[in-house]
């Protein structure tokens, strides 16, 4: 009978679920779709969702905890309050020391988190352990990034050893690297007598981020641009040639978003945007791979055996949720190919349901509407350029892994940020967030300076 | 700045339209294939596990409540390795063989048929919290619910006894309510042993079968002409046993020449040279647009039945001998039989065709009617005018035409051959499909039926008589 008292708390408690974090949603989504009937906002406390969070945290894994044995699994336990207690420290000691800080932003971003978690938990107890960790690390991440923004002056003299950072960073793995899930993108190195393995082409992301920002906030000429332009195509390129379709879409997209916000050349850009269709047809036809991608899009089922396996398990394991999901545990999304990193949304559709999988996707949008705001009101060009490149790379990495996941586009392999397992992935999504708070918090002292004491107006 | 701010509102513009793209792409598919997703056969979530199972399927039941298929706990034999195993297993009915396609098998190594299709039901997926929670609280062993198919076993036995070892596939529907009587395909198995099963006894010939139409594909022409050509009663066509369209020639079945024929002449005679030139007169436009109201070249998301589609490949630049032979069905068209009895359902009930029904009712537990069979419109394809005039041509074809052997005492028919050639060998002559196609009784029909016979020889002297045989012995079973 144990079991089964367990699938009866686990159907109920998924009405609960859904109820949090509808209610952390619609509070989130009203506070960005009003924020013109008050200018404060990026002041105001995030109200009560802060304990929805912790109440989300503590009943979620206090659920897992009795799912495998009669009595509390105090482990569970304890990754709970780790959890909430990082959470706790981030949120309101961030609050205190950096004013001006969006915290609506923090709070979306730590709701993926806690989803991530949770679903990590079920999925695999251990790994949910080391991304408390990841957690942790992302937080200080963020902070690092915060300063840096803050502090980065007009960027010039950090271009090009940024640019040779990149390039090296992304050979490395092809010099050193170990292919995980087809891609060569992976590199490890002993430190400490353990072994950390890393994904070079995340954190590289970080650097384009700057790149692009700080060159396209100059007035230049095309000939003085070039080096910039042959750093964007090499690394596409590395990308490509090491399989990694999905961060190569990426760092393309970055460029072709980023690029005619800050220059309005509609020439050169619509050039890049048929570089890179006739780029897609060509390396189509090139690459074995990029063809058994798209085949295994069109029809998952076909071969379902061999290449149609991944779309195919998600989208049975999306159908087979409903709208409130199987019940945390109830299912068995762990069939479902990578499904901790890449995949782990059909998971959260299977347990959680498909409301919530639909409320992830808001939670996404929200951080891009949230993000491009922060641009608009930044003071200089740079500011702007660095927040939107942050928000753009955040949205096309979700909007890529989500729309591969529904087949909706070609799946291609790129993490989930802040929710998929892994700490290049979490720490990376932290710091991009760190980019756009920090340009928050500059934007704020600046209104400050400029209204002497504290009465100025944002716009 | 404000050219700026003027690009990050474009952009952002551009990301919010992605991720509502996102989500409106994830709704639709969900709720237009988020129910075959979770009924795939290669779900594993809704496999019955044979040793304490969570939950056991329900029973399945023929429209007279004949049991089909049931949960039993014993001693049962694994239909792969044959090894004896003890524990839970789904025992299929001995008469279950006659609709074993229809019924299809529930393994541990997969799930086809029904079987497959109302997983949800039969395991009990449909139930609502209260429910669920309540067998979980109070029963000792959680049960699905019981499955009640349109199909009738009395049909389903005589038709494979008429079909015998030949391979082939009959449907009968009810034109009016869409509701599947009977379909059958040859050759069977037994849903118990599926294991070691020579050739393609698995294959539903029925609804994944792809053949060519042959003549029956003169009844979609010929509703294209009747809807699309001016001054069709005044057409006439002197036919010679050869015709040439385009750069080839269209000859009629054996060379035979019909004579002077309007259209009703050339349907009771299934006359090639006509049809061919009524086809290049209404044109590919007139010709496709009405095929695929017919629904040729539709996915068919029916939430009953899963059916492959049939295909029609007629396009601005197909020539005008491609489309000769496309109007008398030996182009590259391919089609079901279950899709050529919708289009036989069609012409039956005045132009309507229905979504076709295979589940009755979902009975729960304590008997509760959970979900009933409710009749729904797939296709409004010609108006009641085309479609008399149709039926008025049919029912000749069977009277006086080439499907005379279709006809029986007491009842009037309405009918169209079909003799489609297969691509013969060098070395071996092929015996072409022989097809059938119609309804009955032909004043307010009730039935309509496709029949076909794999390289049995011709529509009229091997489907006739058996889609004959079968229309009666439904109306005398009340249908």
């Amino acid at each position: 009978m144990q079991d089964r008292q367990y699938e009866i708390f686990s159907l109920t408690l998924r009405y609960w679920y859904v109820f949090l974090i509808g209610y952390i949603f619609f509070q989130c989504l009203r506070s960005t779709m009003y924020r013109r009937q008050n200018k404060d906002v990026r002041r105001q406390g995030g109200g009560n969702i802060a304990f929805m969070i912790v109440l989300l945290i503590f009943s979620a894994l206090g659920l897992l905890s009795i799912r495998e044995t009669t009595t509390i699994d105090l482990d569970v336990i304890v990754l709970a309050v780790l959890a909430a207690a990082i959470f706790l420290f981030q949120y309101f000691l961030l609050r205190l020391v950096f004013k001006g800080l969006d915290t609506f932003l923090m709070l979306i971003v730590d709701v993926l988190v806690v989803i991530g978690l949770i679903m990590l938990q079920r999925l695999s107890p251990l790994q949910a352990m080391s991304q408390v960790e990841w957690f942790g690390l992302g937080c200080i991440a963020l902070v690092a990034s915060i300063i840096v923004t803050t502090l980065i002056g007009d960027g010039r003299r950090l271009l090009y050893p940024l640019m040779t950072i990149g390039i090296g960073l992304l050979i490395l793995p092809l010099a050193f690297g170990r292919v995980i899930g087809g891609a060569k993108n992976w590199v490890s190195i002993p430190f400490l007598g353990r072994k950390f393995g890393f994904q070079p082409s995340e954190f590289v992301k970080i650097i384009l981020v700057f790149v692009f920002a700080i060159e396209f906030s100059l007035k230049r000429s095309f000939k003085e641009r070039l080096p910039v332009f042959i750093f964007a195509v090499i690394s596409v390129l590395i990308l490509v040639l090491s399989r990694d379709l999905g961060g190569a879409l990426l760092y393309y997209g970055l460029f072709i978003f980023i690029y005619p916000i800050a220059t309005s050349d509609v020439f050169l850009t619509a050039a890049a945007g048929g570089a890179g269709v006739g780029g897609a047809i060509l390396s189509y036809y090139l690459f074995s791979h990029v063809k058994v991608r798209v085949a295994a899009w069109k029809n998952p089922w076909a071969n379902f055996e061999d290449k149609g396996y991944q779309i195919a398990h998600a989208l049975i394991a999306i159908g087979s949720g409903g709208l409130v999901g199987a019940g945390l545990g109830l299912g068995i999304p762990y069939i479902i190919p990578a499904s901790r990193t890449d995949l782990i949304f059909a998971a959260i559709c299977e347990e959680m349901g498909i409301l919530v999988g639909l409320m992830v996707i808001g939670f996404y949008a929200m951080i891009a509407i949230r993000g491009a705001n922060i641009a608009m009101n930044a003071g200089n060009p740079l500011d702007s350029l660095l927040a939107m490149g942050a928000t753009i790379s955040l949205s096309l990495q979700s909007f890529i892994i989500i729309g591969g996941v529904i087949k909706l586009i070609p799946l291609t392999g790129v993490t989930m940020p802040f929710v998929s397992y892994g700490g290049s992935s979490m720490v990376t999504s932290f710091a991009m967030i760190g980019i756009i708070e920090g340009v928050a918090i500059k934007t704020y002292r600046a209104s400050l300076d400029d209204a002497g004491d504290g009465e100025g107006e944002d716009e | 700045m404000d050219r700026f701010k003027n690009n990050i509102k474009i952009a952002l513009t551009v990301l919010v339209i992605m991720f509502f793209l996102l989500a409106g792409y994830m709704g639709y598919a969900l709720f237009f294939y988020g129910d075959r997703w979770f009924s795939s056969p290669y779900n594993t979530r809704v496999r019955m596990s044979s040793d304490q199972p969570k939950i056991i399927a329900g029973d399945m039941m023929d429209r007279n409540k004949v049991l089909l298929a049931t949960t039993k706990e014993g001693s049962y034999k694994d239909s792969k390795t044959g090894e004896v195993k003890h524990g839970y297993y789904r025992e299929y009915s001995k008469n279950t063989q006659y609709a074993a396609h229809v019924v299809g098998y529930h393994n541990e190594y997969g799930r086809a048929g029904a079987e497959a299709l109302y997983v949800k039901y039969l395991m009990g997926y449909n139930n609502n919290i209260f429910e669920r929670i309540y067998q979980k609280a109070f029963l000792p062993q959680e049960r699905g619910n019981d499955v009640i198919l349109t199909i009738d076993m009395q049909l389903e036995e005589y038709i494979s006894s008429l079909l015998g070892n030949r391979k082939g596939s009959v449907v009968l529907l009810n034109p009016k309510t869409g509701e599947i009587l009977a379909m059958v395909s040859m050759p069977s198995f037994d849903p118990n042993n599926v294991s070691n099963l020579e050739g393609d006894n698995l294959v539903d010939r029925s609804t994944q079968g792809l053949y060519p139409p042959g003549s029956i594909f003169k009844v979609v022409t010929a509703a294209s002409v009747l809807e699309y050509m001016e001054d069709v009663q005044n057409w006439t066509y002197n036919c010679a046993g050869i015709q040439a369209v385009g750069d080839e020639d269209i000859s009629c079945y054996n060379g035979e020449s019909h004579g002077e024929v309007d259209l009703t002449g050339a349907m009771i005679y299934s006359c090639n040279g006509a049809f061919a030139m009524l086809g290049n007169e209404v044109g590919w436009k007139g010709l496709l647009e009405k095929s695929e109201k017919f629904g040729f070249n539709k996915n068919f998301l029916f939430s009953d039945i899963m059916i492959y589609d049939s295909k029609l490949n007629i396009d601005k630049n197909t020539s005008a001998a491609e489309l000769g032979w496309t109007a008398i069905g030996q182009g590259k068209t391919l089609v079901t039989p279950f899709h050529m009895a919708m289009v036989a359902s069609a012409v039956a009930n005045d132009g309507v065709m229905m979504e076709p029904k295979l589940l009755k009712s979902v009975i729960g537990r304590r008997g509760s009617v959970q979900k009933e069979m409710e009749p729904k419109i797939y296709s409004n394809v010609m108006t009641e005018e085309v479609a008399r005039t149709l039926k008025e041509m049919m029912i000749r074809v069977v009277n006086e035409g080439t499907g005379r052997g279709a006809s029986v005492e007491g009842l009037t028919i309405g009918g169209k051959t079909g003799t489609a050639e297969v691509k013969s060998t060098k070395e071996s002559e092929i015996s072409p499909h022989a097809w059938f196609i119609g309804f009955a009784p032909a004043e307010d029909p009730t039935l309509a039926i496709a029949v076909l016979v794999e390289n049995s020889g011709t529509g009229g002297r091997v489907a006739a008589p058996i889609a004959g045989k079968i229309l009666r012995r439904a109306r005398e079973l009340g249908y």
